[in-house]
């Protein structure tokens, strides 16, 4: 074990001041707009004071800021003893913190623009107990070469408890690591992600081009005939800039995706998942096998038709700082006939490829019917209100019997032994396989009129990060539901 | 069909359901009163009046006597051996298994209209979810407790 002190990278003091900085633009933004620029360093101005003063505070804030930056890399410090890492920082308030490499569930990293310029990545430890959201420990910026330390430290710490081997052997075990590839994203695939997240956009944009194209041939100048030029420029002009907009955004998000997700890589080494991806932030994901409560593979309607799916590991703790969700995508975009057999490789004990028990046919009302309670309203407003475009609304009627007709279909459960797998559709196709063992609660519900007619609904909650997630079946039998309730008994 | 579960909610949870009905009417009549008043003294339109009035007399039929009835009827719980069953809902009926191995952790609370019915609800806690039976007698409610964390000790997988 070595004992030598590490200190994180001098840029750790640029990166922390420079996030704190960050924070405070915004308010003194909004505080310079609503002033509506009236500054003055003049002293006769009346505006002076105002002026001294903002200035003053923001000054003071970013001094605050670039000062913390410094104190918090001058006092951070990090070694290796007895099997731990430990931490120190803090100026005047010494903060400690030891973590037993043993406890460590996974190792995240993350490089930002700042740290591939100078070859430094930020390491976060994640331990079980990492539940607030938070990594248990932030190293900001260190060497590459240093992170890679504490990897090799983790590992030894790990081997020693298993097996007593001695040093040169464990070193000559870190260095010939050659890590399976069990997904790599093609290229081809990348694009075809960067296109359709952005894909309800474009579908609605060609919605509006049609809808314009409709102006056209409703014959409302004869009714109308000076009111119906103002619609129609009004009409074509609004037409016109929601299609600017949305193929604006669709752009943006086609080139957010591909920057996100260049690369994506997903490796097993000693039973965890690392995911690598990233183009201008190079992001590092660990995740332990053993913390995954679920797994969904989701299937939204246009990706669904070119046997798309994406697919996503509900875990429980860390989820590698992705914010606030701790859902993880494992694969964003794959063939679906291609992710079965890599699942099967991965999970082999369990059912890949169910088959799925429906809802009944007399339980298909259910699906739409409810909507009508909110839907006639709003169709009922739009018809009146904007008229006679607001007509256009009755649409909507069909749509949601056609949408409730198809979430019908969809509709399925399958029991395994010890597995659970939901198939439901709210505009997405969800699969939901889970084992039984890992259903924190399962429940049903009916209304008056599903007990008329012997359906109910189903729920299942997994954990998933700090709130769980509930996957609900709706309408199946109700022999059925109750089946699923007493398996989940026994 | 599946049977119900076995234990309904004791009588005294359901006057503690009215009473709590009772004192929501109460507090909607001091509402409706300054409304009325209000309307008398600054000449509103007179459908106010009729608005509070039977806001007021909805709220006594339902809160106070229809709900807490259905409600009541509706309750069930059952603790066996491996799981704990509830049933619940008003129009919608509700049930819920939560296995023993899966609860991290049971919580009474009690407020001071339960206190004087020597009653309390009762939480419990699994990783994902929280669940609660309410009203339950005091000493039930104690047992319960005991007896889940005595068989949540025995739990194999964590989380």
């Amino acid at each position: 074990m070595s004992k030598e002190i590490n200190r994180l990278h001098p840029v750790s003091a640029i990166i922390t001041s420079a996030k704190a900085l960050k924070s405070m633009i915004l308010p003194v933004a909004i505080i310079v707009v609503t002033n509506g620029f009236n500054f003055s360093f003049n002293f006769r101005s009346e505006h002076f004071f105002q002026t001294l003063f903002l200035f003053g505070i923001w000054g003071v804030g970013a001094l605050l800021a670039l000062v913390s930056g410094i104190v918090k890399w001058r006092t951070f410090v990090y070694w290796f003893e007895d099997g731990e890492l430990r931490v120190k920082y803090g100026l005047f308030v010494k903060k400690k913190r030891y973590i037993p490499f043993e406890r460590i569930q996974s190792l995240n990293y993350n490089e930002g623009i700042f740290h591939r310029l100078f070859g430094l990545v930020k390491v976060q430890v994640e331990t079980a107990g990492s539940k607030d959201r938070k990594p248990e420990v932030e190293l900001t910026a260190i060497r590459k070469a240093a992170a890679d330390v504490i990897e090799l430290e983790m590992r030894r710490a790990k081997n020693q408890v298993n097996k007593p081997i001695n040093d040169e052997q464990s070193l000559s075990i870190v260095e010939e690591v050659s890590v399976p590839t069990i997904y790599h994203m093609s290229i081809r695939d990348l694009f075809i992600l960067a296109t359709t997240s952005g894909g309800i956009g474009v579908v609605l944009s060609g919605l509006v081009a049609i809808v314009s194209q409709f102006s056209d041939i409703i014959p409302y100048e004869k009714i109308f005939h000076e009111l119906a030029d103002f619609v129609k420029i009004g009409a074509f002009l609004v037409a016109l800039t929601a299609i600017l907009t949305l193929i604006a955004a669709w752009f943006v998000s086609f080139v957010i995706t591909l920057i996100n997700y260049y690369e994506y890589m997903v490796r097993i080494e000693d039973e965890k998942l690392i995911i690598t991806k990233g183009l201008l932030e190079k992001k590092r994901i660990t995740l332990p096998l053993n913390r995954i409560q679920a797994i969904r593979i989701v299937e939204n309607p246009l990706r669904q038709l070119f046997g798309f799916a994406t697919v996503v590991v509900e875990s429980a703790g860390g989820n590698g700082g992705e914010g606030n969700d701790k859902k993880i995508t494992l694969f964003p975009l794959i063939q679906k006939q291609d992710c079965l057999p890599t699942l099967e490789q991965l999970f082999p004990d369990m059912n890949w490829r169910p088959e799925f028990i429906h809802s009944p046919k007399r339980a298909r009302p259910f699906f739409y019917r409810i909507d009508f309670v909110w839907l006639i309203p709003i169709i009922g407003a739009c018809s009146y209100f904007l008229y006679p475009y607001g007509l256009l609304s009755l649409f909507l009627i069909p749509l949601t019997i056609l949408l409730g007709i198809w979430q019908h279909k969809t509709a399925g459960y399958m029991i395994d032994g010890k597995q659970l797998t939901m198939q439901y559709r709210i505009f997405s196709r969800i699969t939901l396989f889970m084992e039984k063992k890992r259903i924190q609660s399962i429940g049903s519900t009916q209304t008056y009129f599903q007990k008329e007619k012997n359906v109910m609904s189903i729920k299942a909650t997994v954990m998933s990060g700090m709130t769980g997630m509930t996957g609900n079946v709706p309408s199946i039998e109700q022999q059925d539901a109750e089946k699923i309730l007493s398996w989940y008994e026994h | 069909m599946r049977a119900e579960p076995m234990h309904k909610i004791s009588r005294k949870g359901l006057t503690v359901w009215r009473l709590y009905g009772v004192l929501q009417t109460l507090l909607l009549l001091i509402i409706a009163a300054l409304v009325c008043y209000g309307t008398y003294y600054f000449e509103w339109p007179s459908f106010i009046y009729f608005i509070a009035i039977t806001v007021v007399i909805l709220s006594a039929i339902l809160s106070a006597y229809l709900f807490p009835k259905i409600r009541w009827e509706r309750w069930r719980y059952e603790v066996r051996e491996s799981e704990i069953e509830v049933q619940h809902g008003l129009f919608v009926v509700k049930r819920t298994l939560i296995p023993m191995v899966r609860v991290q952790h049971v919580d009474t609370t009690q407020g001071p209209i339960l206190k004087r019915y020597d009653l309390g609800n009762i939480s419990i806690s699994t990783a994902a979810t929280v669940h609660t039976i309410p009203a339950l007698v005091m000493d039930e409610a104690d047992g319960l407790r005991a007896r889940i964390s005595e068989l949540a000790r025995v739990a194999e997988d964590d989380v």
